[in-house]
C-alpha cells in the first residue's frame, strides 16, 4: 500500500530505528574502557513485502545488535594467559631463588675459599690456637652458608605450594560465577547476550590467567575443564578443585572427584608453581645436596689421615645426615680446633695433613667436578633456569600483546568510529523526522483543501 | 582491515618497554655491574665464581708466602747469630791451642767456649708463634734440653719431620730444617765439637784442642750449608709472589670482564635508551589528545 499513511509509518520505523542505532553507539562509548567488553554492530535491514506480485518497501527493520568478537582469538588469548600465568609464577620463583645465590661476597662459594685459606695457614703455623679456632669457625660458616642456600631451595617450594593453594580458591571462585553467567545465558535462548557473554570471556581469560583451561561446546552446553580434562564447569554447574598436603608437605590438587590430578596440570600459575615445584627446585636442590654430602665426606677422609693437636686420629670434620636434605642438615663434628688434623705423623707441630685437607679443594668430587666447579655449575644451573624462563616470559608477554592488539582491532570500541556513527544516526535521525513534517505539511494542504471546497 | 583503536594501551605496551631499556642502562652505568643476579648472564655468573676462588687461591698462596718469609728469616737470623759463636769458638780455640798457654787460661777460654755453647743453645730453641724453629715437627717442646747421660749435656727433643706449605698449585716450599741436622749432624756436629773443644781445653793436649778447633770449623761450615736452604727458601718465595701479584691483576681483570660492564658500551646505551624513551613520550604527547572530537566543534 502506497500512500501518507505508509510513508508516515516507514518514517516513523526509521526514527524509532536510528534511536536504537544511537543507543547501540551510546552503550559502545559507555563501555569504551570497559575489560573485555566486546563492541556491538547494530543490524538493520530493509524491510519489504510482496503484495500483488509487487514487492512493496516497507523501510527499515531493526534486528537487534551483534558483538563483534572472534572465538579463535579468544582461544589463542586464553592460552597464551595460560603461559604467561605459568611463567610469571617460575619466574618470580626463581628470581627469589637467583637472588640468595648472586652473593659472591657470601655465600657457599666464599665460604669454601675462606675455609681453604685459613686451613692453608695452618701449613706455616700448625700448634697456633687461634688458626686452627679460626678453621673451625669456618667450617661452621660453610656450614650455615649450606642451611642458607638449602632453606631458598625450601622457601621457594613452600612459596610454590601458598601460591597453588591461593590459586585453586581464586579458580573456584570463577568456576562458580562462570556458571552463574552460563545459567544466564542459557534463559537467552541462543540470542545474542552480548554483555553476559563478554563478562564470561573476561572470567574465563582470568581462569586461564590461573590454571590452562579448554573450552567446548557440547551440544549447546558450553564446558570448561582443565587442559587434561577434568571438569571446571558444565553448563551451569561448576566443579570445585581441591587441595591436599601431601606428607612432604606439598600441596596437591585433586579434582571434584577426588582424583589427583597435580602432576597433569599444566599452565596458568597453579602449572607454573607446580612446574617449578616438582621440576626446576628439586633438581637444584639435588645438586646442592650432593655438594654439602660429599663435600663433608671428603674433608671426613682427609681428617681421617692424618692427627689432632694431641696425636690423637682425626676425627669426622662434618656430619652429614644420611637422610633427608644435606644441605640442610649438614653441621660441623668438631668442637674444638685443636681436633683439626693438620698433623701427618702425631706430632703436635706437623703440618704434613694440611696438603690432604687441602686437596679437597682442586680434587674432584664423585660428582665430577671439585667442589669449587660444583657450586659454580649449581649457580649456572640457577642462573639458566631463571633466564629461560624469564626469556619465554618475555617472548609470551610480546606475543600476548600482539594478540590482545589483533582482538582490539575486532572488538575493542573505537570512540572516533562512534562518533562518526552518532553523526549518522543523527543525520537519519533528522531526516526521517523531516520526512513526517513533510507529511503533515501535506496532509494539512489536504485538509485545508477540503475546507476550501466546503 | 579496521585497527586497534586503543592507542593508549599499546604507547603503555611500548612506554612500559623503553624505560625498562632505560633502568637497565641507568643501573649498570650506576653500578658497574653487568650480572647481579646469576640470570643476568649463567654463564659469567659461573665462571666468575671460578675466577673468585682462584683469587683466593692466590691470596693464600700470598699468606704462606709471607708466612714462610717471616719465618724463614728469623731461622736465618738465629743461623747467622750460631755462625757467628762459633766463629768465636774457633778464635778462643784457636788461642787455647797455643802452646804458652798456662792450664788456668785454658780454664778461662774453656768458660767462655761454655757460654758460646748455652748462647748456641738458645739460639737453637728460637720459637716462632710458640712453636720451636728448629724442632722439627714437634710442636711447642724446646728442639734441645739439658741430658746429663748426653756426652754434649744436651740432647735432641725434636723430630725429622719437616712442614711443607703451598705457595702455587703445584708449588711446595719446605718450611723448616729439623734442628738435629743442623746442631748434631755427623757431618759437623755443632754441639759434639763445642763440647770436644771444652773437653780438650780441660785435658790442655794442644793436638786436642787443634782437633776439636778442625771439628767446630766443619760444623761451621754445615751450619752454612743449611742456612742455604733457608736462603734458597726466601728466593723462591721472593720469586713466587711477584708472579702471584701478577696473577692477583690478571684475575680481577678476568672478573672485571665477566661481570662488569664496558663503561663506553654502558653510556652509549644509556643515551640509545633515553632517545628510545623520550621518542615514544613524545608520540603518547602527540596521539593521545587527538580525537575526532576535537574537530567536530
Amino acid at each position: 500500500m502506497v500512500g501518507l499513511n505508509g510513508s508516515l509509518s516507514i518514517a516513523t520505523e526509521a526514527l524509532g530505528a536510528q534511536t536504537a542505532a544511537l543507543e547501540v553507539a551510546n552503550n559502545n562509548i559507555a563501555n569504551a574502557n570497559t575489560p573485555g567488553y566486546s563492541r556491538q554492530v547494530v543490524s538493520l535491514s530493509s524491510a519489504a513485502l510482496v503484495q500483488q506480485g509487487m514487492t512493496v518497501d516497507e523501510g527499515v527493520s531493526y534486528q537487534g545488535f551483534t558483538s563483534v568478537r572472534d572465538s579463535v582469538l579468544d582461544m589463542a588469548i586464553n592460552a597464551a594467559t595460560s603461559d604467561q600465568g605459568s611463567l610469571t609464577a617460575q619466574s618470580t620463583l626463581l628470581t627469589q631463588i637467583n637472588s640468595a645465590f648472586s652473593g659472591t661476597a657470601t655465600g657457599i662459594g666464599a665460604s669454601l675459599s675462606t675455609l681453604f685459606s685459613d686451613i692453608s695457614a695452618l701449613s706455616t703455623t700448625p700448634t697456633d690456637p687461634s688458626a686452627r679456632q679460626t678453621v673451625l669457625s669456618d667450617a661452621n660458616a660453610l656450614a650455615d652458608a649450606f642451611h642458607q642456600g638449602a632453606a631458598a631451595l625450601s622457601n621457594a617450594s613452600s612459596a610454590a605450594n601458598q601460591q597453588v593453594s591461593a590459586a585453586v580458591a581464586q579458580v573456584n571462585q570463577l568456576s562458580q560465577q562462570i556458571a552463574a553467567l552460563n545459567g544466564q545465558i542459557a534463559e537467552t535462548n541462543g540470542g545474542d547476550a552480548g554483555a553476559l557473554t563478554d563478562q564470561r570471556d573476561e572470567l574465563t581469560t582470568q581462569l586461564a590467567q590461573l590454571i590452562g583451561v579448554s573450552t567446548t561446546q557440547t551440544g549447546g552446553t558450553p564446558t570448561l575443564t582443565t587442559t587434561n580434562g577434568s571438569p571446571l564447569v558444565i553448563g551451569d554447574t561448576s566443579y570445585a578443585l581441591q587441595v591436599t598436603t601431601a606428607p612432604d608437605g606439598a600441596a596437591h590438587v585433586l579434582d571434584a572427584q577426588g582424583n589427583d590430578i597435580t602432576d597433569a596440570l599444566s599452565g596458568g600459575t597453579i602449572g607454573g608453581a607446580i612446574t617449578a615445584r616438582d621440576n626446576a627446585i628439586p633438581a637444584l636442590s639435588q645438586q646442592l645436596d650432593a655438594l654439602a654430602s660429599q663435600f663433608g665426606s671428603a674433608m671426613n677422609s682427609a681428617q681421617a689421615e692424618g692427627y689432632d693437636l694431641n696425636g690423637n686420629p682425626g676425627t669426622a670434620m662434618f656430619a652429614v645426615p644420611t637422610t633427608g636434605s644435606a644441605a640442610a642438615g649438614i653441621s660441623v663434628a668438631l668442637t674444638s680446633g685443636s681436633q683439626i688434623a693438620a698433623s701427618s705423623d702425631g706430632s703436635s707441630g706437623s703440618s704434613g695433613n694440611v696438603n690432604a685437607l687441602l686437596a679437597v679443594q682442586s680434587s674432584d668430587l664423585p660428582s665430577g667436578a671439585s667442589p669449587t666447579d660444583t657450586y659454580a655449575n649449581l649457580v649456572g644451573n640457577i642462573g639458566f633456569a631463571g633466564s629461560q624462563v624469564n626469556s619465554n616470559l618475555t617472548a609470551t608477554t610480546s606475543s600476548l600483546q600482539q594478540l590482545t592488539s589483533q582482538q582490539d582491532s575486532e572488538s575493542g570500541v573505537s570512540i572516533d568510529e562512534e562518533t562518526a556513527n552518532l553523526i549518522r544516526y543523527q543525520q537519519a535521525y533528522s531526516a526521517a523526522a523531516r520526512v513526517i513534517s513533510t507529511i503533515n505539511d501535506m496532509y494539512g494542504m489536504l485538509m485545508n483543501m477540503s475546507l476550501g471546497e466546503s | 582491515m579496521r585497527v586497534d583503536p586503543n592507542i593508549s594501551s599499546l604507547l603503555n605496551i611500548g612506554i612500559q618497554g623503553t624505560e625498562q631499556a632505560l633502568n637497565t642502562a641507568v643501573q649498570q652505568v650506576a653500578s658497574g655491574e653487568r650480572v647481579n643476579v646469576p640470570s643476568d648472564d649463567p654463564a659469567a655468573a659461573a665462571a666468575n665464581l671460578q675466577s673468585l676462588a682462584g683469587s683466593a687461591n692466590v691470596d693464600r698462596y700470598t699468606q704462606n708466602g709471607d708466612a714462610v718469609l717471616s719465618q724463614a728469616q728469623m731461622a736465618d737470623s738465629a743461623l747467622s747469630n750460631v755462625v757467628s759463636e762459633l766463629n768465636q769458638a774457633i778464635t778462643l780455640g784457636t788461642q787455647g791451642a797455643d802452646g804458652s798457654m798456662t792450664n788456668e787460661n785454658r780454664a778461662a777460654i774453656a768458660t767462655q767456649v761454655q757460654s758460646v755453647l748455652s748462647e748456641v743453645i738458645s739460639q737453637a730453641n728460637t720459637t716462632f708463634n710458640g712453636a720451636s724453629l728448629f724442632a722439627g715437627t714437634a710442636g711447642t717442646v724446646p728442639a734441645f734440653a739439658t741430658d746429663s747421660t748426653s756426652p754434649t749435656g744436651y740432647s735432641y727433643q725434636g723430630n725429622s719431620g719437616v712442614n711443607s706449605a703451598a705457595i702455587g698449585d703445584n708449588l711446595q716450599v719446605n718450611v723448616n730444617v729439623p734442628g738435629d741436622q743442623i746442631f748434631s749432624n755427623p757431618n759437623g756436629d755443632v754441639l759434639g765439637s763445642l763440647s770436644q773443644l771444652i773437653s780438650a781445653l780441660g785435658s790442655g793436649t794442644t793436638t786436642d784442642i787443634g782437633d776439636a778447633v778442625n771439628a767446630v770449623r766443619s760444623a761451621l761450615t754445615n751450619v752454612s750449608q743449611q742456612r742455604v736452604v733457608y736462603a734458597g727458601v726466601v728466593n723462591q718465595v721472593n720469586a713466587q709472589e711477584s708472579y702471584l701479584s701478577q696473577e692477583t691483576i690478571s684475575l680481577s681483570g678476568q672478573q672485571q670482564s665477566l661481570t662488569g660492564v664496558d663503561m663506553s658500551v654502558a653510556v652509549s646505551n644509556l643515551t640509545q635508551a633515553q632517545i628510545a624513551h623520550s621518542t615514544i613520550l613524545a608520540a603518547a604527547a602527540k596521539v593521545l589528545p587527538t580525537s575526532l572530537l576535537d574537530y567536530l566543534n
